[in-house]
């Protein structure tokens, strides 16, 4: 069937020759030029010199931040991820129903989703400073608080403001994912589930988890690596600040490259944040790959 | 039909969520609800030292005041005050201050009695959650029929959620009583009900004892409402739900339609809370942005030439980089990737697996983990802070989900027109551009648009790449307007307004079509 578009044997290749150069050069490159710092001697100047072996990745593990900054980095993802996934469930079971307004609901949902991370992360710093923040004026204003209170009182209580904030920003994606997963389901599972005196708990566990099992593994999969990834949430609210307290891995290498031009260091970060990234990936692609060899 | 038999469960569950509400009800009524302190006895012991025979004795007074105090039911604590100075001699002196502060605690119990208007207010809260619980515990029995047992259950549904809504008023009301009433009555003004409200915060702050010194005491008030107040939602809540459960079919799924609505507003106002503030602030002048003291929610003044002010301080030229990035990126990754999709959907070719675990490896790298090796790439290449920079990065951060979103699309068209076409003698470029691509339109448009938005709200690497203030995208740009020496927020959030508007309209426009693909391909960076 598919040798119809076939005349050479070459030309695949030719069609999918564009994307993979592109990738290439922008994707693969990179990947290579930092592997090969991460293993070199770099001024501070950005010279390159020779072969050093581990004592990058020696220097960045035996940094005094580097055990908080792991520290930082996993109660992230973990909390982000575990607390986005569950209530973006909820909200999808939610939007699911057939309810007036829900077309409104959907289009709500898309909000924190849609705008820029920067500008929502800029927005709630505004919103929990505390001399003129919003959450403090409208407080004060309905009568709840009497003199405003520090909302960022410590770094800790920074850090939990930061996951907060990144929970709300990644419940839409968990929600539209599993939505479209829960869409696919065939109403003839609930009926018979009904019939058979099935309430909602019951259904719930044996009907649509196990249905929607898919499509919650990948989102929780890719949430795992865009959550470690993600930068502009931290960034903004405290820079890392006090002295990599509040740091995750993508933020202090970006601080020890771009700020303290400690390039060996921050790319020996580099390598290990891959590292563990290729893990996630690979689980991903065995995921993807056996749906793919199942489906279509 | 044969209906099921109700089971004893459903019964059992509604008696064990009523049983829990009370309890809780119980408990959190008994944490305190207002905390406060106020001075009640000050001793001022001049030359005196920490230590001395002096500070002892009177140390020892004041202890004997407090336990007098406590006799009669009031308990404080002692505070010190050490004032160190040199006299005119030139001889260190030291001046201690004793006070004894009531540190005092009212549980829910004692504001229900206090006889404050706030007490009448968590009064009416309970009683209806305490009707709502039986109300729901009368239609339970089986010998109740289907219409009063629904007749009650809507009753309770109503007590439920009133006393849910209710309950977030008191702590504004004892606010209002604490603070605003008496503050007016301290500043002279002529303050309605104040006259049954004095002798109430005397017997409830200080048991009566205040009598004359009431004023006094009163301005120097220090209080705080503790958030077991707020505990109270949750008994609350569970008491919606058991009232929901008690009712039968019909009626319980209007209740449950009900509660559905109240939770989806309530879920989409705390959604929406960051871009109402985004909206109002852009429209603030810069005195109210920040202001500590201004009390209004909304502008006083709407200053919409802010929006025109931020496009004159360059932002103009940041929306516009931000759209040539955007669309530079999105037009590389379509130009690539609809090629490679196409290949995907239709040919079989050696190295096929491979290419495709390539391609979805290369989504998970987000250019964040690999900034070091791009800026240095982007040197080699003397992209380093130019435009054409970023999109080449964002279009081939983004080509792995556009190839995959898009090959989607295709494989969800049947080949037959184009191999048709082809064995017409149609080319097989001729025949992707004539047929399928004009019917795959709608996933192009929605991974066109993705793309887009993507690349559009990219920071991180712009940020390192970009030094230029002309070459900066909107992301960037907006940061400017709050570095450190000068945060000009209402300028701030009219950029970010400027830039969150058009992004989110078309990510409602493709969000339907996505959801389907979202499970196969990738997403937000």
């Amino acid at each position: 069937m598919r040798s119809v578009f076939v005349r050479h044997r070459w030309e695949p290749y030719l069609w999918i020759l564009p994307s993979i150069l592109l990738m290439l050069i922008f994707v693969v490159f990179p990947i290579g030029i930092v592997f090969r710092l991460a293993f070199s001697n770099i001024s501070r100047a950005g010279v390159v010199g020779d072969f050093i072996g581990l004592r990058n990745f020696q220097d960045a593990v035996s940094s005094a931040a580097f055990p908080q900054v792991m520290l930082n980095t996993l109660i992230w993802v973990v909390s982000v991820v575990g607390l986005s996934t569950l209530i973006g469930f909820i909200c999808a079971m939610v939007l699911n129903q057939t309810f007036f307004g829900r077309k409104i609901a959907r289009s709500i949902m898309v909000f924190p989703w849609a705008a820029s991370l920067v500008i929502q992360a800029s927005v709630w710093n505004y919103i929990i400073k505390m001399e003129y923040g919003n959450l403090n004026n409208i407080l004060l204003n309905l009568g709840f608080l009497q003199d405003p209170v520090n909302w960022r009182i410590s770094y800790q209580v920074e850090f939990i403001w930061e996951c907060a904030i990144g929970i709300i920003v990644t419940i839409p994606f968990v929600t539209f994912t599993v939505l479209s997963g829960l869409q696919s389901i065939d109403t003839a599972y609930y009926e018979a589930a009904t019939v058979d005196g099935a309430g909602f708990w019951n259904k719930l566990r044996h009907v649509t988890l196990p249905l929607v099992k898919p499509s919650l593994t990948v989102s929780t999969v890719l949430n795992i690596i865009y959550v470690f990834n993600s930068f502009p949430i931290i960034y903004t609210i405290t820079k890392g600040a006090p002295a990599n307290k509040t740091d995750t891995m993508v933020t202090y290498l970006y601080m020890l490259a771009f700020y303290d031009q400690r390039k060996g260091p921050a790319t020996a970060l580099s390598v290990i944040g891959f590292v563990i990234l290729c893990i996630a990936s690979g689980i991903y692609m065995m995921i993807t790959m056996r749906k793919e060899d199942g489906g279509i | 039909m044969k209906r099921l038999p109700e089971s004893r469960s459903s019964r059992m569950r509604v008696l064990i969520l009523i049983a829990l509400a009370i309890l809780l009800t119980a408990a959190f009524c008994s944490l305190p609800f207002l905390q406060f302190s106020s001075q009640m006895y000050v001793k001022r012991s001049p030359n005196t030292f920490v230590g001395d025979e002096k500070y002892l004795s009177a140390r020892e007074a004041v202890e004997a005041q407090l336990e007098t105090f406590r006799a009669q039911g009031i308990d404080g604590v002692i505070d010190e005050q050490v004032i160190e100075r040199v006299n005119s001699k030139n001889e260190k002196t030291s001046m201690i201050i004793f006070t004894i502060n009531a540190a005092n605690k009212r549980s829910g119990w004692s504001v229900m009695t206090a006889g404050l208007p706030a007490s009448r207010w968590l009064i009416l809260a309970l009683a209806l959650g305490a009707a709502a619980w039986v109300l729901t515990l009368i239609s339970l029995p089986p010998v109740i029929g289907g219409n009063v047992r629904n007749a009650f259950g809507i009753a309770a549904f109503i007590c439920a959620l009133a006393s849910f809504f209710l309950i977030p008023i008191v702590p504004l009301q004892l606010n209002l009583n604490l603070s605003r009433a008496v503050d007016l009555y301290l500043a002279g003004e002529e303050v309605r009900g104040i006259e049954s409200l004095l002798p109430a915060l005397d017997r409830f702050l200080f048991g009566g004892e205040a009598g004359d010194q009431l004023e006094t005491m009163l301005s120097a008030l220090n209080y705080s409402i503790l958030p077991a107040l707020i505990l109270l939602l949750i008994p609350a809540f569970i008491t919606i739900c058991a009232s929901i459960l008690g009712c039968r079919r019909p009626l319980k799924k209007t209740l449950l339609r009900v509660a559905l609505y109240v939770s989806v507003i309530l879920f989409s106002l705390f959604i929406l809370y960051p871009f109402f503030v985004m909206f109002i602030t852009a429209f603030r002048s810069n005195a109210e942005t920040t202001d500590m003291h201004f009390l209004h929610i909304l502008p006083v003044n709407w200053v919409f030439s802010n929006l025109g002010d931020t496009l004159d301080r360059g932002v103009l030229r940041y929306l516009i980089n931000s759209l040539l990035i955007a669309g530079g990126a999105t037009g590389i990754a379509m130009l690539c990737g609809i090629p490679a999709a196409y290949a995907m959907a239709r040919m079989d070719f050696k190295g096929r697996k491979i290419y495709l675990g390539f391609v979805i490896m290369s989504q998970m790298f987000s250019p964040v983990v690999l900034l070091v090796g791009i800026s240095r790439l982007m040197n080699t290449l003397h992209m380093n802070d130019t435009l054409a920079g970023l999109m080449f990065i964002n279009a081939a951060f983004n080509q792995a989900f556009a190839i995959w979103l898009l090959r989607g699309t295709f494989v969800s068209i049947s080949s037959e027109m184009e191999q048709a076409a082809c064995i017409d003698g149609c080319s097989v470029l001729g025949a992707m551009l004539r047929i399928l691509l004009p019917m795959a339109a709608p996933g192009i448009v929605t991974t066109l648009i993705f793309v887009f938005i993507n690349a559009w709200n990219e920071y991180t690497v712009s940020t390192v790449l970009i030094s230029t203030a002309t070459n900066r995208p909107i992301t960037v740009g907006i940061t400017q307007f709050s570095s450190f020496n000068m945060i000009e927020w209402q300028y701030l959030f009219a950029a970010a307004l400027l830039a969150t508007v058009p992004v989110v309209i078309l990510f409602m426009l493709i969000e339907k079509h996505l959801a389907a693909g979202l499970t196969a391909g990738g997403v937000k960076g």
